[in-house]
């Protein structure tokens, strides 16, 4: 308890010195102190792990030397008549680097985050010569920001665990990125099973459709769709939709058959479709009885549709595939 | 081997067709009885020769190189194989392989799944107790293609118990030539898969034979089956799911049945303590997550039956609850084993089967599983590639046996689902889609021309009907040389069919002809996109290339033989190879030499070792090659022929995984250029130009001017001038390049061989002292004491020597 109380006044001391030498500051001319500087940056960081930075501030606790601090610095555009979209997901890892820094082990005073917003700072970007954002830059405890201290985002991206990365490599301090846990799928989830279970109650006088093979196939038939034309392929490797080369010309399938673009895979998924539409109508014609003429003709368009898309999808992948020989109706 | 002893049954079975339609033709009365004869004997024939085209068809690479074993992990396999034909069962299980992993070595009994060495092991005793000599390799080579025709046969029933058994014939014969599985079990490639795909198979026909039945006799086979393929392949874990899945998908159908109830019992009980005995497996079935969805659906089935039971003796409940009544006590166990799963009493899943869930994983925390080529998403160029016309059917048998459902089609839409789904996420998952793709297929095919090759009347028999339809598009799935004996029972189905008939309300014979005509030109693409993927693209052993000139001649490249026999022949018996870790098995099971790293890639921190001296400079190489012992380096080059697969095409790999482990010492950036690229020319960035892979690769070929065009030191695989031409080797010394410079073998020297610049003796100086005369005498021994001066001790009489 008394220590605990002496902690307390000990704090309430340390902040009312620092609210002091504050606006001793802002008087007089002179810097605080090394030790005052990291004293209010930790504060600051315990306070909020991404630190607001002005023109000011920036000086005073980036520029000013000596440090013995690193800072991580994201210089960026938020506000959104600068229509950013990218610095908000910019903003989102940053922010979940800094927060895993923060409350994990490794945590010290030897490393700060901070972020320079364009409208706030505007001088400083002019400082760094710095026209686009978001840029993530290192300044280290001693001298200048190297080439290699600003995060090459064209090639290895801003994900969270990217930027641990290049910290630990600039500052060899390792962040385990703990994101924190998407409740937003869980949620989707929960409300999604909420509503059918709410559906299922309404109607639980008519269960019947749950029964219902039709609703069930076409499910399936789907799925298969989305499985055999790729989709999980897209969903991991995220393919452009088209291709446009530089003269202007539109490539719709790709070149090579190792692969494959969006619009392409729904090409071969209505392709595959109109396929089994095909079997099944055939099928259906011979199997059902009535109408002769009607069957008939559903067996004609049957037979058309299977020979004409299977052979459409056979001289696409022969496109894709070099030196493939065969071909039915199309080269 | 197989095919030659079953050709002549089948030969004489032959004969009986000619007879048996006279015959019925001349005794009218027993038509039914012959009809049966008739449809065992298609039956019999169609399997047949399903097993022998594709038997035949997987003999590419033995035809056109020679009887070999492939690519990588089956020469592992083989070794093992050799080793347990040698020394037995029991040492096998207890073997310690101290060649591999050097120097940690590899318990290899523990660590491996036995049941394909010992199938080839007892085929080979069984061989020799009849007095049949028959070499090992042999048996090893043609393996995977006799067990294709056991896989077509175990689909037949499979499907005929779906479906029926016209369409089984048609799963049969897609499955025997359906590239997806060829690609698997080809002649040579004696791996785990060819065999298991047989046993996946089976299993599940017997599984839905005991589901069928409900006897206990069918669920114990089903039992001992599943037990064949926890010894074969790491692939049973998908039964151990897809069973209970189906289990729990009827109960969630509100079709319970007592059959239901015997053989997931009979079977769950069963199967986990057979599972278990494999030592692989351990205790694995009862402490990880993937293995918990069949425990929790063995308690829930064993919980509905106690609840049905005592709703017939309480109260008449409602029905309607009944399947919420279900789903909460689901839930509530997979709370239980979320709870045991944080408290650690069930390991959580492991990395690989994880990945298939969230599809980003891999690529972040595993790079070793994201390396492997095969564990890339597919698209849908290998979906039709693989699978061609079947891909675009089976969707209609999905369909036919969703809309006519019962318990075992509940089974065989669950699988499709689940197959396709796996399929989708890693290309080598294919193989368990083409067997579920296979039996819809043939579902929809049959379920066509059954309906457009049956006559007019609906007097004449349905099952004969169907058969037909079997045999028509049979004949473009086999190879020519049987085409001859099958036409004579085309021709006599045909006069059948011919026979006019009245057409009340059919579609008439001119479209009905078409759509059949349609359908067989279909078929026939099919299986001659077949043949053309298996001899293109699947029969390449790998360890002998081919390359074609423009005159169509071919020249073979067997560097890698090459290179292991230099290895076996030219070095000491316990001489330690270091490779990239794709090479190990085939040091080991070529070469017989230790190995540091092997395909076996259980130690991460090991490969990133191996993966660090690769890609740091020599210096720094040298320190981690001595601190394990290395003898050789071995490289793959393919920049004189440009074999892409090389190790420089590898680099990056290597870089990423010694990253993983070394942050400090190696970092990805460094192998690039400013503008991000990867390039070996003058540009590229001055790491990689000095790393230790760079230098064994490209160590003077910068003299090397392979055309008049182009500059000497030309790279054909990256179309690039190198950028590092004139270098020496300090630690490492060139013990010898392959005929096409494919492999490049070097020596490690030994610490008093550098570090000691060769000087002419024009140039020494020697320094010698100003005074010519030099004192032998050390500081001690300057005193001037006496060599070999007794020590006398007062007091003792010398001791005399005793003589005796």
């Amino acid at each position: 308890m008394r220590c605990g109380f002496y902690l307390t006044l000990f704090s309430v001391t340390i902040l009312y010195l620092n609210h002091v030498s504050g606006q001793y500051r802002t008087k007089g001319n002179q810097g605080p102190s090394l030790g005052e500087r990291v004293q209010q940056l930790s504060e600051m960081a315990m306070k909020r792990p991404v630190l607001r930075f002005n023109g000011g501030k920036f000086k005073e606790f980036v520029k000013t030397t000596p440090r013995n601090y690193s800072v991580i610095v994201m210089f960026t555009a938020m506000a959104p008549q600068r229509q950013c979209q990218i610095c908000r997901h910019a903003s989102d890892e940053f922010t979940i680097v800094a927060n895993s820094f923060r409350y994990s082990q490794s945590y010290s005073n030897k490393l700060f985050f901070a972020v320079v917003d364009f409208d706030e700072g505007a001088d400083v970007f002019q400082m760094l010569r710095l026209n686009t954002a978001p840029v993530y830059i290192h300044f280290p405890p001693k001298g200048k920001p190297k080439s290699t201290d600003t995060m090459d985002i064209q090639r290895v991206g801003f994900a969270a665990e990217a930027i641990a990365k290049w910290i630990s490599e600039r500052t060899d301090i390792q962040i385990r990125v703990f994101r924190p846990p998407n409740y937003s799928g869980t949620v989707a989830v929960v409300m999604l099973l909420v509503l059918i279970g709410g559906f299922l109650y309404l109607r639980r006088n008519n269960l019947d459709f749950i029964y219902n093979k039709t609703i069930w196939g076409l499910n399936a038939l789907f799925f298969t769709f989305a499985m055999v034309s790729g989709q999980m392929w897209n969903h991991i490797r995220g393919p452009p939709f088209i291709h446009k080369s530089q003269n202007g010309a539109v490539a719709y399938i790709h070149g090579s058959s190792q692969g494959q673009f969006i619009l392409e895979t729904y090409i071969v998924m209505v392709l595959n479709g109109a396929v089994v539409l095909g079997m099944i109508m055939m099928t259906e014609a011979a199997a059902r009885k009535g109408d002769v003429r009607k069957r008939r003709i559903f067996a004609v368009i049957g037979l058309g549709l299977v020979a004409v898309f299977f052979s459409l999808i056979l001289s696409i992948f022969r496109n894709k595939a070099q030196g493939y020989p065969y071909s039915l109706l199309f080269k | 081997m197989l095919p030659s002893k079953a050709n002549a049954p089948h030969a004489k079975k032959v004969l009986f067709p000619d007879k048996q339609p006279t015959n019925s033709r001349q005794v009218k009365s027993s038509t039914l009885t012959n009809a049966a004869g008739l449809s065992s004997l298609i039956t019999f024939t169609v399997l047949l020769l399903a097993w022998i085209s594709g038997f035949a068809s997987r003999l590419f690479a033995v035809i056109r190189f020679e009887s070999i074993i492939h690519e990588f992990d089956p020469w592992f396999n083989y070794r093992a194989t050799a080793y347990m034909v040698q020394h037995g069962f029991y040492n096998f299980l207890n073997w310690f392989d101290e060649r591999a992993w050097y120097p940690l070595g590899r318990i290899v009994g523990g660590t491996v799944y036995p049941g394909l060495m010992i199938t080839s092991g007892s085929i080979h005793h069984i061989l020799h107790s009849l007095n049949i000599p028959v070499h090992i390799r042999d048996i090893c080579v043609f393996l995977a293609p006799v067990f294709s025709g056991l896989t077509a046969i175990s689909t037949y029933f499979l499907t005929k118990e779906l479906w029926s058994a016209g369409a089984g014939l048609f799963a049969a014969c897609f499955i025997a030539i359906v590239p997806g599985y060829i690609s698997r079990s080809v002649a040579g490639s004696y791996d785990n898969e060819g065999i298991a795909i047989f046993a996946l198979q089976f299993t599940y026909y017997l599984w839905v034979k005991s589901v069928k039945t409900g006897s206990i006799f069918w669920a114990v086979l089903t039992a001992l089956s599943y037990f064949y393929m926890v010894s074969a392949w790491g692939g049973y874990v998908f039964i151990i799911n897809l069973i209970p899945l189906h289990v729990f998908a009827l109960l969630v159908m509100n079709r319970y049945s007592n059959r239901l109830f015997t053989s997931y019992t009979t079977f769950y009980i069963l199967g986990l303590l057979l599972s278990m005995q494999i030592p692989f497996v351990g205790f694995q079935p009862i402490r990880t997550s993937e293995h918990m969805a069949a425990g929790g659906v063995f308690g829930l089935l064993i919980f509905v039956a106690v609840f049905r039971y005592l709703r017939t003796m309480l109260t008449k409940s409602e029905m309607k609850y009944f399947g919420g009544f279900v789903t909460l006590t689901a839930a509530a166990l997979l709370l239980i084993l979320v709870i045991l799963t944080y408290s650690g009493l069930v390991a959580p899943w492991s990395g690989r089967f994880y990945s298939l869930w969230d599809t980003g994983y891999a690529k972040i925390h595993i790079p070793i599983i994201a390396s492997v080529s095969e564990h890339q998403p597919t698209t849908w160029f290998s979906f039709f590639f693989d699978l061609h016309i079947l891909v675009t059917t089976f969707p209609v048998g999905l369909w036919y046996c969703i809309k006519h459902i019962n318990d075992e089609r509940v089974f065989v839409v669950l699988y499709a689902i689940s197959a396709v789904y796996f399929a989708g996420v890693m290309v080598r998952l294919m193989l368990t889609l083409t067997p579920v793709v296979c039996m819809l297929a043939g579902v929809a095919f049959s379920g066509l021309l059954e309906l457009f090759l049956k006559e007019e009347d609906k007097d004449g028999s349905d099952r004969e009907g169907g058969e037909g339809s079997e045999e028509e598009s049979e004949e473009e799935t086999e190879r020519s040389s049987r085409r001859a004996l099958y036409d004579e029972a085309g021709k006599l189905r045909r006069m059948k069919h011919e026979r006019p008939k009245g057409s009340g309300d059919g579609l008439g014979a001119n479209l009905r002809n078409g759509v059949v005509i349609g359908i067989s030109m279909l078929l026939m693409m099919f299986t001659v996109h077949c043949t053309w993927v298996t001899s293109n693209a699947y029969s390449s052993p790998s360890i002998v290339l081919a390359s074609y000139s423009n005159d169509g001649g071919r020249s073979i490249l067997d560097d890698f033989r090459e290179a292991y026999y230099w290895l076996a022949q030219n070095t000491p018996n316990d001489a330690r190879v270091m490779s990239w870790w794709d090479y190990g098995y085939q040091i080991a099971g070529m070469a017989n030499r230790t190995t540091l790293v092997d395909n076996n890639t259980w130690n991460n921190s090991h490969i990133a070792l191996v993966g660090k001296a690769m890609s740091s400079n020599e210096s720094a190489a040298y320190d981690i090659m001595t601190s394990l012992d290395v003898d050789y380096v071995l490289v793959i080059f393919g920049g004189m022929i440009g074999y892409s697969g090389d190790d420089i095409n590898k680099f990056l790999w290597m870089v990423r995984i010694a990253e993983g482990e070394h942050p400090q010492d190696i970092r990805e950036s460094d192998y690039f250029t400013e503008r991000g690229e990867f390039r070996v020319d003058s540009e590229g960035s001055p790491t990689l130009l000095n790393s230790l892979m760079y230098k064994l690769s490209y160590y003077r070929f910068g003299e090397v001017k392979i055309d008049y065009r182009s500059p000497a030191g030309f790279d054909r695989t990256r179309n690039a001038e190198i950028g590092n031409k004139n270098f020496q080797l300090t630690y490492l010394d060139e013990a010898y390049t392959t005929e096409h410079w494919l492999v490049r073998i070097y020596r490690v020297k030994k610490p008093e061989e550098f570090n000691r610049p060769r000087i002419p003796i024009a140039e020494r100086t020697i320094n010698r002292r100003t005074s010519s005369f030099l004192s032998k005498k050390t500081a001690r021994r300057k005193k001037g004491l006496i060599k070999g001066r007794p020590t006398v001790v007062k007091g003792q009489k010398p001791q005399k020597k005793s003589t005796t």
